[in-house]
């Protein structure tokens, strides 16, 4: 699959997936929501996949979250993973933003504290790296 | 009513996690190896199918015709991988019966075992889990399954013993073929002893990663007489593809504990063929994982949802038990050439050529190909 892996990698920084980091960088969460039908969808599309709709503005949440489920990666599948295993990795979900679901690295938690449905809250980057990650802590 | 058409020669290359021949010259030995166990020369072939992204890339259809010797007056691919492959029978169904082609190839290798990067070098086609999910680790399919598989422990009181049992299962299976990939004993305590590649999954939940080709070839009923061995009959093949992307669909799908596509394929497949996936007896699903191999038990309707744990721990997948499940080890423990396997064992056992793990008087067999969100199975009968 060596060929089809030459996809461009620079997509991320595609017009449909700018307004998320343009906001982190301001100290916000976003995703996107349809202005015309009221939707919410993630990842970002080219235009809103239940209307078609090309209109999608960012709209911000407050940053708490749930637990939907969780892992702990601890095999270096990747070059990149060597250093940094075992990650815990969550996918978490928002009150205020239904239909979105977000994975993350949940820190400061043993796998043991780990509990499906936890509240959590998000630990937004400082600095002005262009895709800086978000993470998530026991709130 | 349009004629079946039946598969009418196998070929695999030996169980390998790491061959010295590249994987051009593994499908080229699983070809030559298909068409003899059919009776056939090259020069009868005369349509090519296979999956639409692994095999144009890496061993193309026009390669190969030009090596065996064969003109092509059909060639067609669909979806991707395991899904492909298994869907293929579809595109040479309907290839033979309107009168386009007569006899039709489908084959698919890897040379995944030897290969830099594996199987986790395809995510960097999608652009979404390259901004959002690899930054964070998150970036290989044993990963994908284990966070379907605590959810699935949260919501359904899934045990750890559950997918041992599958693993176990299968690995039993493997040593009895006597050349499966990995034969090496396995007990409960085995398991539990194994390192955990993603929280809760183990190595022996996960497939193996191999070096290896297979292909199968199709022709009409009549034709098939003429053939070597006895036809084997494409009874049906179901193949759906929901409306989420592939960089959605492990991570936001509505409800994330069935898996995409497998419901709608499976109503497909039995509106479209006259038979009932009760009637099968024995199937070969797609085992990338213990955790998914468990999912389509239930999503094809062997069980019902979260009972196919307990389903397997009481024996009911075993050889000798009421729905043998991947009885040459699957990909778990037989070798990881995402399902063309399935099909060629699935051949053996309605032949009667499975010799150790034979299912006593087997009729009828499915297939499945999952390569999220596409799905495909098949059913094959004598
Ligand atoms: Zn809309």
């Amino acid at each position: 699959m060596s060929v089809a892996v030459e996809f461009d990698k620079e997509a991320r920084f595609g017009p449909e997936f700018r307004g998320f980091w343009d906001d982190v960088r301001q100290g916000r969460l976003s995703f996107p929501r349809c202005r015309a039908c009221g939707k919410r969808h993630w990842y970002p599309m080219k235009r809103c996949p239940h209307c078609q709709a090309a209109d999608i503005a960012w709209q911000p949440v407050s940053g708490r979250a749930t637990l939907y489920t969780w892992s702990v990666v601890r095999h270096p599948f990747t070059e990149d993973l060597k250093a940094r295993v075992p990650v815990t990795i969550g996918l978490v979900e928002f009150a205020d933003a239904p239909g979105v679901r977000l994975i993350t690295e949940l820190i400061d938690l043993k796998p043991e504290e780990i509990r499906i449905g936890m509240q959590l809250q998000a630990v937004l980057p400082t600095g002005n790296e262009p895709c800086p990650k978000i993470r998530f802590r026991a709130a | 009513m349009l004629q079946e058409i039946a598969i009418v020669g196998i070929g695999e290359t030996p169980p390998a996690r790491r061959s010295d021949k590249d994987v051009r010259a593994l499908t080229v030995d699983a070809v030559m190896a298909a068409l003899e166990d059919a009776g056939l020369k090259a020069g009868d072939i005369d349509g090519i199918v296979s999956d639409g992204v692994v095999m144009p890339t890496s061993v193309p259809h026009e390669w190969l015709a030009a090596q065996l010797g064969i003109d092509r007056y059909f060639d067609a691919s669909m979806s991707y991988a395991g899904a492909g492959t298994i869907g293929a029978p579809l595109l040479a169904q309907m290839a033979i019966q309107t009168g386009l082609c007569r006899t039709v190839l489908c084959y698919f290798g890897v040379d995944w075992g030897t290969r830099p990067g594996g199987p986790y070098a395809f995510h960097d086609l999608y652009p979404a889990k390259i901004a959002f999910e690899k930054p964070y680790g998150f970036n290989a399919q044993p990963t994908y399954f284990a966070l379907f598989a605590h959810r699935y422990m949260h919501d359904y009181g899934l045990k750890l013993e559950h997918l041992a049992a599958i693993a176990i299962n299968q690995r039993e299976n493997s040593r009895r073929t006597g050349r499966g990939q990995n034969m090496k004993p396995m007990t409960l305590d085995d398991y539990f002893k194994a390192p955990v590649v993603a929280d809760p999954l183990r190595y022996p939940d996960c497939c193996l990663i191999s070096d290896g080709a297979g292909a199968f070839i199709m022709t009409s009923k009549e034709r098939a007489r003429d053939c070597r061995k006895r036809p084997i009959y494409v009874k049906g093949v179901g193949f759906a593809s929901e409306r989420i992307s592939a960089d959605d669909a492990f991570t936001q799908r509505a409800n994330l504990m069935t898996l995409p596509s497998v419901g709608a394929a499976k109503a497909h497949l039995e509106r479209t063929c006259g038979l009932k996936l009760a009637d099968m007896d024995f199937v070969e699903l797609y085992d990338c994982f213990t955790v998914s191999c468990l999912m389509q038990l239930e999503d094809l309707g062997f069980c019902g949802k979260g009972e196919a744990g307990e389903f397997v721990q009481a024996g009911h997948t075993r050889l000798g038990g009421k729905l043998p499940v991947n009885t040459h080890g699957g990909l778990l423990s037989y070798s990881y050439r995402l399902a063309v396997e399935h099909v060629t064992e699935a051949v053996r056992q309605l032949r009667g050529e499975a010799g150790a793990v034979q299912v006593k008087d087997a009729e009828l067999g499915l297939v499945t190909g999952l390569s999220v969100p596409d799905f495909a199975a098949l059913v094959l009968g004598r």
